[in-house]
């Protein structure tokens, strides 16, 4: 398989504020991969570098193995762009504005395949073409902009918070379109934090703060780096046995329910001990992202809990 | 709380939030004035000059549309007729710009339904902004009325032309919100509202230019079109000649009624809605949007349309008007000086005459050039150049889409000055000679319009958020010291420095055009330095 984006070492500076400070990230070809991070951890940075719109500092961005700063033009043919906070042209319609980005991409050479794709998508994205860019709501800003980026087929879809500002319903078909796109054989770079998307959608998923990369995989793989959770009905005269299990940690026995959470590798060793005790209404949930979020988010759990509890 | 006692609040924010906007017209309005009645003393010389330049205006009736109604040729008079009517068209744009940020730009944006979901409701805001115009246009009342008082002119008359420059105000606050309404988009209320300013002010020029004169030549009794202008009943106040307040009934029951009608409308509508429905854009977009370039032509038109039209007015002026200045030389020698030191030392009246009209035409085409960069710098802070970038357009060609729309913008607008020069020409003695004269005058405009485009571009190029100021500030430098830097007894090294004194000039029927190619070649230069130099630039999106 082919590496499409690789990063190495990657540094970003303005001024005294450090962006990037050595992101490591790499995206195969055909992969829908999650970039994680919460807001200001370099997520639009990195895009820009991909894009050519800002030179790195230090260490080595390649998009399709070539420098997207020097070869901009050329790479921006094999790649659709959806900004998070999209800006459309005062005085051009949404209409306006798809066919001229698309033309300007080169996605119009086939004019009535163009125009059913664009078609289609005004339609699913219940779009209306003919308003003026100052008139559109942020969500309906958004959907010009993927209406933009999908209405020409593109080998890399470099997406920055795509569904930002739209409804449930336009999220699952923008998911129809991700899913299309990926059959295609296109590769995907999907920054988010919108966790359930990323859970729906991704192969892979790469977490950065700070500047840097702090996790990397897929999802499976990342699941066993946090515990499950593990909860059943409360049974008076128990609780020695419950203290007593191995892998079991930060037990909670209280309002008719034990919950305690065990390491996702030893799950498996768990179950005939808790079978032993007859437990009833088990439920052992799989880490969510959500978790693995906020492990590395959350500097001190502590603080975060303290945090939640003044709020 | 009652609801006088919400106005308050809402007043205050609204002068908050113009107490630097308000403070820049107010003053700038009344400096006006004051430059005006200084000037009354000293460039246009004695009484006897005064009624010589009135008499002129006998010859050519054009004069009007850029001065008052002559009511005499007192300081007080002469002041009035040389400033009122810029100072109304002045108060007008003031007050629909006030009217129009205060009412619909707040709903297009989403802010005013902030408010109305307090106990303010829908209607107050706009009774609120009301009072807000109208305290604004009691201050520039009093400021202009003290700006002619401290020029020494009597009292009553100074008092007189403040309180007709107010009340145009007034009017044009009403006619400001009216716009408000009917639009849904500030931008189309603010267009309304301009061609309302713009045309009250043509029109009591032709009904000025029409009008009958005197028997002595001083003053003028204005035609019909001017009672159709808030600009004409102003004007009919006639401050220091009758000091007649009574026409100032019609502005202020304008104003009334127009405020009457908004609170109508305001009542009826939804927020956020329009009388007008809002015009919807095409679906698909046209052959000319295919590229960076022709987006950037697309963005830039409106403003190049405005650029070209005031240059044709200029051209069709510069042409006009030459018959007449043979007789400025012998009536008025105080402007004829003028007029050659601008020109320079060999150049005929004439001649000094079309070339003054002209560098301002170079002016205008400079400041095209200049809107087509700045155009450029705009989308990239609004966010707009970035997806254009994120497709296979190079960052060169960007640019230089930016670029090439500029230089054709410089083309069009010395076209405009050129075709209305033409126009004018027809009634002249010799239309040919004066066609060939204001054709090479408008080419010979062309390289220093050029050279700002460069400038701006290199500026764009290495100074990214400093360009909107540096590239207005080079060019009212340049303009300043080039047209005016002689006549202020500058030393020639500054007047030098400014493009628009290297400008091919026809001087003598013959044009020396070295200082042209020097120039074509700085501005190629620069050009060809910024584009290039964009390959190496990151987008700076920050403000």
């Amino acid at each position: 398989m082919t590496t499409v984006i690789s990063i190495h070492g990657l540094e970003k500076r303005f001024g005294s504020t450090v962006a990037l400070d050595g992101l490591d990230l790499e995206v195969a070809s055909g992969e829908i991969h999650g970039f994680l991070g919460p807001n200001g951890a370099g997520k639009s940075t990195t895009i820009r570098i991909l894009l050519g719109l800002a030179r790195p500092s230090g260490g080595e961005a390649r998009l399709f193995d070539r420098d997207p700063w020097r070869d901009a033009a050329d790479l921006h043919r094999r790649v659709a762009y959806v900004p998070g906070d999209v800006s459309l042209w005062p005085n051009l319609s949404g209409g306006e504005a798809i066919d001229l980005l698309a033309r300007l991409r080169g996605g119009t050479a086939d004019r009535a395949a163009y125009d059913a794709r664009k078609q289609r998508l005004v339609e699913a994205f219940q779009l209306d073409p003919r308003k003026k860019g100052r008139a559109y709501s942020k969500g309906n800003r958004q959907k010009v902009a993927l209406v933009a980026a999908f209405a020409a087929p593109a080998e890399l879809y470099i997406l920055d918070e795509p569904t930002s500002g739209l409804d449930p319903l336009m999220e699952q078909v923008f998911n129809r379109e991700i899913a299309r796109a990926a059959a295609d054989g296109a590769t995907v770079l999907l920054s988010s934090h919108i966790l359930s998307e990323v859970e729906a959608l991704c192969d892979r998923v790469s977490i950065i703060r700070a500047g840097r990369r702090v996790e990397s995989g897929t999802l499976a793989e990342l699941r066993h780096l946090t515990r499950s959770s593990v909860a059943f009905v409360h049974v008076p005269g128990q609780e020695t046995a419950i203290e007593g299990l191995e892998g079991a940690h930060d037990v909670v026995v209280g309002s008719g329910r034990v919950q305690f959470t065990v390491d996702s590798d030893r799950v498996a060793a768990l179950l005939p001990e808790l079978g032993r005790l007859g437990v009833q209404g088990l439920t052992v949930a799989p880490p969510s992202l959500e978790e693995l979020f906020l492990r590395h988010y959350g500097d001190d759990p502590a603080m975060l809990a303290g945090a939640e509890a003044t709020a | 709380m009652s609801p006088t006692a919400l106005l308050v609040p809402l007043v205050a924010q609204r002068i908050r939030r113009d107490r630097i906007q308000l403070v820049l017209w107010i003053v700038g309005t009344a400096a006006l004035a004051l430059m005006a009645t200084a000037a009354v003393g000293s460039t246009f010389g004695d009484e006897a000059e005064r009624e010589s330049i009135l008499r002129l205006t006998l010859l050519a009736p054009a004069i009007l549309l850029f001065r008052g109604t002559p009511n005499g040729a007192g300081e007080g008079e002469f002041a009035v007729f040389l400033i009122l009517a810029f100072l109304c068209l002045m108060a007008g744009l003031m007050n629909t710009f006030l009217a129009v940020r205060h009412t619909r730009a707040d709903e297009e944006q989403g802010r005013a339904e902030l408010v109305a979901a307090t106990p303010a409701g829908r209607v107050l805001p706009t009774a609120a902004t009301v009072v807000h115009g109208v305290l604004a246009n009691v201050v520039l009342a009093v400021a202009v009325a003290a700006a002619f008082a401290a020029s020494g002119l009597e009292l009553a008359g100074s008092a007189v032309t403040g309180f007709a420059v107010g009340a145009t105000g007034v009017a044009f606050l009403g006619l400001g919100l009216v716009a408000a309404q009917l639009f849904r988009t500030s931008r189309s209320a603010n267009a309304l509202s301009v061609a309302l300013v713009i045309g009250a002010y043509v029109v009591r020029g032709i009904g000025d230019a029409l009008g009958e004169a005197s028997d002595d030549g001083l003053s003028r009794t204005a035609a019909w079109p001017s009672w159709l202008s808030p600009i004409g009943w102003a004007q009919r106040t006639e401050p220091f000649a009758a000091n007649d307040l009574v026409p100032l009934v019609l502005s202020l029951g304008l104003a009334a009624a127009c405020i009457g009608l908004v609170f109508v409308f305001q009542s009826a509508r939804d927020s956020g809605a329009s009388l007008l429905p809002g015009r919807a854009g095409r679906p698909s977009a046209g052959v000319l949007l295919s590229g960076p370039t022709g987006l950037a032509w697309r963005l830039s038109l409106g403003a190049i349309i405005s650029w070209a039209i005031g240059a044709a007015v200029a051209g069709a002026l510069a042409t006009t008007l030459t018959p007449l200045v043979g007789r400025i030389g012998a009536d008025a020698p105080a402007i004829a000086e003028t007029l050659r030191q601008i020109g320079g030392p060999d150049a005929s009246l004439e001649e000094a005459f079309t070339v003054t009209f002209f560098s301002m035409v170079g002016i205008l085409a400079a400041a095209a050039a200049l809107q087509a960069v700045i155009k450029a710098r705009q989308e990239e802070t609004h966010g707009t150049a970035e997806p254009v970038l994120a497709t296979p357009v190079p960052r060169r060609w960007w640019l230089g889409g930016y670029g090439l729309v500029g230089g054709f913008a410089i083309l069009v607008v010395l076209g405009f000055a050129a075709v209305g020069a033409l126009l004018g020409a027809l009634a002249s003695d010799d239309p040919a000679a004066s066609a060939e004269n204001a054709l090479k005058s408008a080419l010979a405009q062309a390289p220093a319009a050029l050279v700002y485009l460069g400038l701006a571009l290199l500026v764009f190029v290495l100074l990214p958020r400093l360009t909107i100021a540096v590239a207005w500030a080079l060019l009212a430098a340049g303009a300043f010291f080039g047209v005016f830097g002689e006549l202020l007894g500058l030393p020639d090294w500054v007047h030098d420095l400014s493009p628009f004194s290297h400008a091919p000039l026809p001087v003598a029927g013959e044009v020396d055009w070295t200082g042209g190619f020097w120039m074509l070649g700085i501005a190629g230069a620069a050009i060809a330095l910024a584009v290039a130099a964009m390959g190496r630039r990151e987008l700076a999106t920050d403000g």
